[in-house]
């Protein structure tokens, strides 16, 4: 299974083959410093060497933030700003060891990634672009002007290092140990539970929300590990070069930072190594070409970005990957899907009770007034015309869209003011409509993302213990959610080169999988065939068994006869009939806005022809 | 001479072979349905013929002129007009901008032209018409399938490509998009048209091809395809939904 071994959560027969990558990874890095240390390198290299490891830690935090999470951040080079002048105002105008002023540069820069980003990151996009150029700007103009700290535009010269390692080195080898353990550090982070968050937030932001993840917290802890690594970086640099301006940490800086993570491949902490690595050597080799080699410099990133969009890590992957077909899953690990809590208060008591709800944008009434009562244990369908404002009174129930006026109370809990992901830990699950799913994880991971958010099983102790692994429990979980809809097969898959119809059992699976009691499915039955229609019957039926209750909307009415215990319709935002199927499906204005004359004929051909 | 022939058509998404040697035909003015189940290759043979994806190997030809490997611009101005699943409604531009955006293969029809042409786009699709001025992405799923469908018509084409033209549709609006297709035709156009429907689509079609991997499992007219007692519990939805009541 190519997902479990790549992310590190492992069956227990992968464990010895992760022990020994580490090993080999750790005996790698001992070589690495011992070659730095031994090894008597020119100035000019050692400069280069030092330039190359101390960048490269603040471009993994750019991995981080851009790669995992996909935020942009343009002012990576101040954070390492910050970073380096802790230790070059500390180790001087303060007295301080090297390892204290260390500290306390990564704890401002820390400080300074968590103020920006918890002030600018529910913005996004191009927005959160200007805010980090703005700041980057700033501390550019506070270096340089403040002289009477910063010393002002000439610097701070004679930067102290820590005394065993003195030398220049031992120094590199102290850069090289730094940069390995935070390259691990990087890599291991993507196999988290925050890790996978990120990537979530990443390939859909609304979808992560839903399924309990704090979108939010995540992009702000992604922010600020960014700007640690960056002050990490920055701190080990001055410590490198002995001597630090402002000019070393401008806006142009950060533009490189940001070139190396994406010219190497900003998905894995190799691509960083590789693109800063490449973009620090590159222009010392073009040397040879005289007056013209800036240009040619300039031509040859160019064309890398044209022909591997996503870096030369990336692009060496996808080769890899075509190379190596997922390895098929061990059905042997597989935990059946407990459902078990709700199954024991099986009985008939309201679920959910909704009153007044309205959603006016300017002056369209999408939603208007509507009161619906769900009962537990029951499917619940919801129908109307196209635009009669189904999805919308989902996304207000989800808390995607915040209510005009109404109330909405879960299990007797009002959930009207929660963020969407609260309401995930209260017991809602989604489907949805278009598709959105995390589409640069496997299955296996999508699944994941929302089977470690709260609400845990009384099982999964159990399982974890089988498993012998902390993540283990977790995995049996997903693939156990993922054979309820029965495609644990495809658990190793990307999950884009699913076909439709996978996809949506996939989001099914994901939703089950946060073991909600109360499961909203946006059109499930949509680009199904009728074969698949029956599985899809048969899966509402079996989940209504497990004590689950169920709100769905789709346009198949016969569908929709078969599985629905009470059905609501909507029709210009308003509710205009509510009760069993029986009733609803021949009520006349039900007939007249929705269903249309034609509707014995629809019912005939569904069943037989 | 077929208005539209494909003869072996291979094609892959990566390694993994969605086409595997497919051969059909579509005579000028019929109704055809693709039908098969999820991950049959319905789509990708829309995609395969409107240029969105190169075929691997095999010929295309459409109003016997060669298409493989052109691109979707070009065989545009042939007269193929792909509505893709999805809906893919420009969002930021109005339904409108959305509806007439579709004439742009049109070179010599004039501004007023087209906007005579939405008009009849709204006649079509009443329910559209109080939003034209709404941007795409206000639109719910279903509008918006809709605005797809009518700017894939603006093209006037020889050849119109639907990919679940019913898919997220009230049945109200099903029934109307069918009656539609219907009309669509009998203006001169031929519709290649891919449904999980199989009722549906048999109902307005004159012959139906059945996929399954890749490949062309059946073909023929739809009382054949119904009369076939395999076929139609395989891939038509008869029988096997009445027993699983």
């Amino acid at each position: 299974m190519r997902a479990s071994v790549r992310s590190g959560k492992s069956p227990p027969g992968v464990t010895g083959r992760r022990g020994l990558a580490f090993g080999l990874y750790a005996t790698a890095a001992l070589m690495a410093v011992m070659a730095a240390v031994i090894t008597p390198l020119s100035a000019y290299s050692l400069n280069l060497l030092m330039q190359a490891a101390t960048y490269a830690i603040a471009v993994l935090g750019l991995t981080i933030v851009l790669g995992y999470t996909g935020q942009i951040n343009l002012a990576q080079a101040a954070f390492f700003g910050i970073g380096a002048y802790g230790v070059a105002l500390g180790t001087t105008a303060f007295g301080l060891s090297f390892l204290g002023a260390l500290a306390i540069g990564v704890v401002l820069a820390a400080g300074a990634g968590a103020v920006l980003g918890l002030t600018s990151l529910r913005l996004g996009g191009h927005y959160l672009a200007m805010v980090t150029i703005s700041f980057q700007t700033i501390l550019t103009l506070v270096l340089t002007n403040w002289v009477a700290f910063t010393r002002g535009p000439d610097g701070v010269p004679n930067i102290r290092r820590p005394a065993l390692l003195a030398e220049s080195g031992p120094y590199l080898g102290l850069c090289i140990a730094a940069l390995f353990a935070v390259a691990w550090f990087v890599w291991w982070l993507k196999t988290t539970k925050l890790g996978r968050a990120m990537q979530a937030v990443r390939d859909n932001e609304l979808a992560a929300n839903v399924i309990g993840v704090d979108a939010y917290a995540t992009k702000v802890a992604a922010f600020t590990l960014s700007a640690v690594l960056g002050g990490f970086g920055g701190a080990l640099f001055a410590g490198g070069f002995t001597y630090v301006s402002p000019d070393q940490f401008s806006f142009a800086e950060s533009v490189v930072f940001l070139t190396m993570v994406l010219l190497g491949g900003a998905a894995a902490p190799a691509g960083a190594v590789l693109g800063t690595g490449l973009l620090i050597l590159l222009p010392e080799w073009l040397r040879f070409l005289k007056v013209i080699y800036l240009a040619v410099y300039g031509g040859a990133v160019i064309l890398i970005m044209i022909f591997m969009p996503d870096g030369i890590w990336g692009y060496a992957m996808t080769r890899w990957r075509r190379l190596r077909p997922a390895r098929p899953i061990d059905p042997g690990i597989i935990a059946p899907l407990a459902l078990t809590r709700e199954t024991a208060r099986a009985d008939n008591s309201v679920i959910l009770s909704v009153h007044g709800l309205s959603k006016h944008f300017g002056g369209l009434k999408a939603v208007d007034a509507v009161d619906l009562t769900i009962h537990r244990n029951t499917v619940h369908a919801l129908i109307g015309p196209n635009g009669s404002g189904k999805t919308t009174l989902l996304n207000v129930l989800n808390g995607i869209v915040r209510p005009t006026a109404g109330s909405i109370a879960l299990d007797g809990v009002d959930i009207t003011r929660l963020p969407p992901h609260r309401r995930a830990r209260h017991g809602l699950g989604r489907s949805f409509q278009n598709i959105r799913l995390f589409g640069a994880m496997s299955v296996l991971d999508n699944v994941i993302v929302a089977a470690e958010r709260p609400r845990p099983l009384p099982a999964l102790p159990r399982l974890r213990a089988r498993a012998g692994r902390g993540d283990g429990g977790l995995e049996c979980h997903a693939l156990g959610a993922l054979d309820f809809v029965g495609i644990a097969a495809r658990a190793g898959a990307q999950v884009g080169s699913l076909s439709y119809g996978h996809q949506r059992l996939v989001e099914i699976a994901r939703a089950l999988a946060g073991s909600p009691k109360l499961l909203f499915l946006d059109e499930p039955g949509a680009g199904l065939n009728h074969v698949e229609k029956d599985e899809l019957v048969r899966l509402l039926t079996r989940l209504k068994g497990h004590g689950l209750t169920i709100l769905i909307i789709d346009h198949d009415m016969a569908m929709v006869e078969r599985v629905a215990d009470h059905i609501t319709v909507l029709n210009f935002g308003k509710r205009i009939a509510d009760g069993t199927p029986a009733e609803v499906l021949r009520h006349t204005d039900v007939i007249a806005a929705y269903l249309g004359e034609e509707r014995p004929a629809l019912s005939r051909s569904y069943g037989a022809s | 001479m077929a208005l539209l022939e494909l003869e072996n058509v291979v094609a892959a998404y990566g390694n993994i072979r969605a086409l595997k040697g497919l051969t059909l035909a579509v005579e000028e003015g019929e109704i055809v349905a693709l039908l098969g189940a999820n991950g049959a290759g319905k789509s990708t043979t829309l995609r395969v013929i409107s240029g969105l994806m190169p075929p691997q190997s095999g010929t295309l030809r459409f109003a016997g002129r060669s298409i493989g490997g052109l691109a979707p611009g070009a065989i545009v101005k042939l007269g193929v007009a792909h509505v893709p699943e999805g809906r893919r409604v420009f969002p930021g531009l109005t339904v409108r901008e959305n509806i007439i955006l579709g004439g742009s293969n049109r070179e010599r029809a004039s501004r007023a032209e087209l906007e005579a042409d939405a008009e009849k786009m709204f006649g079509i699709f009443p329910e559209i018409k109080p939003f034209e001025a709404a941007l795409g992405w206000t639109l719910s799923g279903g509008q918006q399938q809709m605005v797809a469908i009518a700017r894939g018509l603006m093209s006037r084409p020889k050849l119109l490509l639907l990919d679940e033209p019913s898919l997220g549709l009230a049945p109200l609006i099903v029934q109307q998009v069918y009656r539609v297709i219907a009309d669509v035709r009998r203006d001169g156009t031929t519709v290649l048209l891919v449904e999980q429907n199989a009722h549906m689509a048999l109902s307005v079609a004159d012959r139906g091809y059945v996929l399954e991997t890749g490949q062309l499992v059946v073909h023929g007219k739809p009382e054949a395809l119904w009369d076939n007692e395999d076929v139609r519990t395989a891939y038509l939805g008869g029988r096997r939904t009445q027993a699983g009541r």
